[in-house]
């Protein structure tokens, strides 16, 4: 469900790290509408991809247009307040804040928002969620997969445009997995936009619409997963399906 | 009866001020460099507690507050509230500064670079000692010329009530939630939307201003000054008292000022084995009870007159409330 507008675009993005090329001129466009499944193997460059698209880490040559906007240098929060929201590949939450104020830190950082509408909006995401029982417990205290969950409520709160989320299946009861997946489907079908990193290649081509695959820091395919299924270089690249 | 705790502490301030008067001048005292620690644990609190930024530059921005009170009013002949506030200035701007070259750095490398800036700072104030007398000590206008300890304790008391108000007002506002986020995790609270390095360089600069604020009381409180009011053995005090308290809340904090300053007056016949006996007791509650020594107390104390049904609805209130902040 596409609308062809673009939203976020990595231009020429390159990245080494200690001179490993984590990015290679990597051309990433991504338009309003779209649900993306990002996959590679191991050290492929899919987080780092995100890291720059989200305003984590600078690239060292290229750059991330936002809304038609050249982002330059600007920081991540800025990024946030122009609607790109992200999860981490290894669950990152207020540990010792509860399920509840997890949610209101995003949310009190909307323009106009009040205590009261933020904790209305968290409190009716955390039903969405399936955590408004929890909602005073400390999110340290949360299984695996329910911190997953709430990470993606944290990032609903910014009422984002986009959400990039790196690894969010990961280590997650297939139970609890699935209804992540029902979540994720029933907001783009409100009109979100999706950018999903994993390794669960069933998940993935379960829900993506378009699949993105990188090798060694470039993007060797971008298509319908059912071209990409069949493309030599990625089969060659990615083993596993 | 909701909110029983803060009635009871409304009460025993009223009558700790009503009957202040009846304190000797030996405990009086103690309760005013009570009060004087008491702003400075609170904002440290403030700091490392709440932000995760463990600075050991704390006592640095005091001495600096003060040597800037005391010169200004030495040079220039101005008042007393006014070398103060330009001393508070001072430090929030010197805060703010270091705040920001430090940006990048936590845990240990900001403990190292702070105490780095602190020994700076002690230094050259021991070494210019044709400004600061050095070592001799600078001698200092008193705040009230008189021999009665009472005007200072009020005063302490003031300027204490005060801080503890605007930074009760930080803490329960969405800052104080700010502050928290990037205690627990910088980069995800960045991702929320929280500009993490405007909020480290504020929060530096308001805590060393109120550092400045008591090491400006302090200078023309005790009338005269010496750099070791800045230095490493004072810092590991305010940091024992904060540890012990509970650095995570503001009334714990405080708490804990008072109950070391006691201490160390009540075990003044150890003399230098009072400071082994702090530092096991600094050890026993790393071990035992990280949240400090007061915080399950205060925990309770705050639950007072609150029946079931009401800690229910306690519980449900939005987070601001949260009474123990």
């Amino acid at each position: 469900m596409s609308s062809g507008t673009e939203l976020v675009k990595g231009v020429g993005v390159t990245k080494s790290f200690g001179g490993i090329l984590a990015n290679d001129e990597v051309e990433f466009a991504i338009a309003e509408g779209d649900l993306i499944g990002l996959i590679g193997p191991n050290g492929s460059g899919k987080t780092t991809l995100i890291n720059i698209l989200t305003g984590h880490l600078r690239p060292d040559r290229g750059g991330v247009v936002l809304r038609g906007r050249q982002m330059g240098d600007q920081p991540a929060h800025i990024y946030a307040a122009m609607g790109v929201a992200r999860t981490f590949q290894l669950t990152q939450l207020f540990g010792r804040m509860t399920v509840l104020e997890n949610l209101l830190v995003p949310g009190l950082t909307r323009p106009h928002s009040s205590w009261a509408s933020a904790v209305e909006r968290a409190r009716s995401y955390l039903e969405f969620l399936n955590l408004g029982h929890l909602e005073q417990l400390h999110a340290k205290n949360l299984s695996g997969g329910q911190q997953k969950l709430l990470e993606l409520g944290r990032c609903l709160m910014l009422e984002p445009a986009i959400l990039f989320l790196d690894e969010p299946f990961a280590g997650v009861h297939p139970r609890l997995r699935d209804e992540l997946i029902k979540r994720i489907q029933e907001l783009h079908q409100a009109g979100r936009t999706f950018v999903i990193v994993d390794h669960d290649t069933e998940a993935i081509l379960r829900i993506s619409r378009r699949l993105v695959v990188m090798n060694r820091g470039r993007k060797i395919a971008d298509g319908p997963p059912a071209e990409i299924r069949v493309d030599q270089a990625v089969v060659a690249a990615y083993a596993g399906f | 009866m909701r909110g029983l705790h803060i009635y009871i502490q409304v009460g025993v301030t009223a009558l700790a001020l009503t009957y202040a008067p009846q304190l000797n001048s030996y405990w009086m005292h103690v309760a005013i460099i009570a009060m004087f620690y008491a702003i400075l644990s609170s904002s440290w609190s403030l700091l490392a507690g709440y932000a995760g930024l463990f600075s050991l530059g704390h006592m640095a921005f005091a001495s600096i507050g003060g040597y800037t009170s005391a010169l200004l009013v030495q040079w220039y002949g101005i008042p007393i509230p006014l070398g103060m506030a330009a001393g508070v200035v001072m430090c929030c701007v010197l805060g703010g500064l270091i705040g920001w070259v430090c940006l990048r750095m936590s845990g240990p490398y900001l403990a190292i670079f702070t105490l780095g800036f602190a020994e700076i700072v002690r230094i050259t104030f021991s070494t210019e000692d044709d400004i600061t007398a050095g070592m001799a000590g600078l001698h200092t206008e008193r705040l009230f010329n008189t021999s009665s300890r009472l005007p200072f304790f009020y005063t302490a008391f003031l300027l204490l009530a005060l801080s503890l108000l605007i930074m009760g007002l930080i803490v329960r506002s969405r800052w104080g939630l700010y502050l928290r986020a990037l205690r627990e995790d910088e980069q995800a609270a960045e991702a929320s939307g929280v500009p993490v390095a405007r909020f480290r360089i504020l929060i530096f600069a308001i805590a060393s201003g109120f550092a400045g604020l008591a090491g400006g009381f302090y200078a023309h409180y005790i009338g005269i000054l010496t750099p070791s009011l800045g230095g490493l053995d004072l810092m590991a005090i305010l940091v024992v008292m904060c540890v012990i308290g509970g650095m995570e809340r503001l009334p714990t904090a405080v708490g804990g000022a008072f109950v070391v300053e006691y201490l160390l007056e009540a075990l003044r016949a150890y003399e230098q084995w009072r400071f082994p006996i702090f530092g096991i007791l600094l050890l026993l509650t790393m071990r035992f009870a990280r949240n400090g020594l007061l915080t399950p107390l205060w925990l309770q104390f705050v639950r007072l007159g609150e029946t079931r049904a009401s800690a229910a609805i306690a519980a449900r209130d939005v987070p601001q409330k949260d009474s123990s902040a």
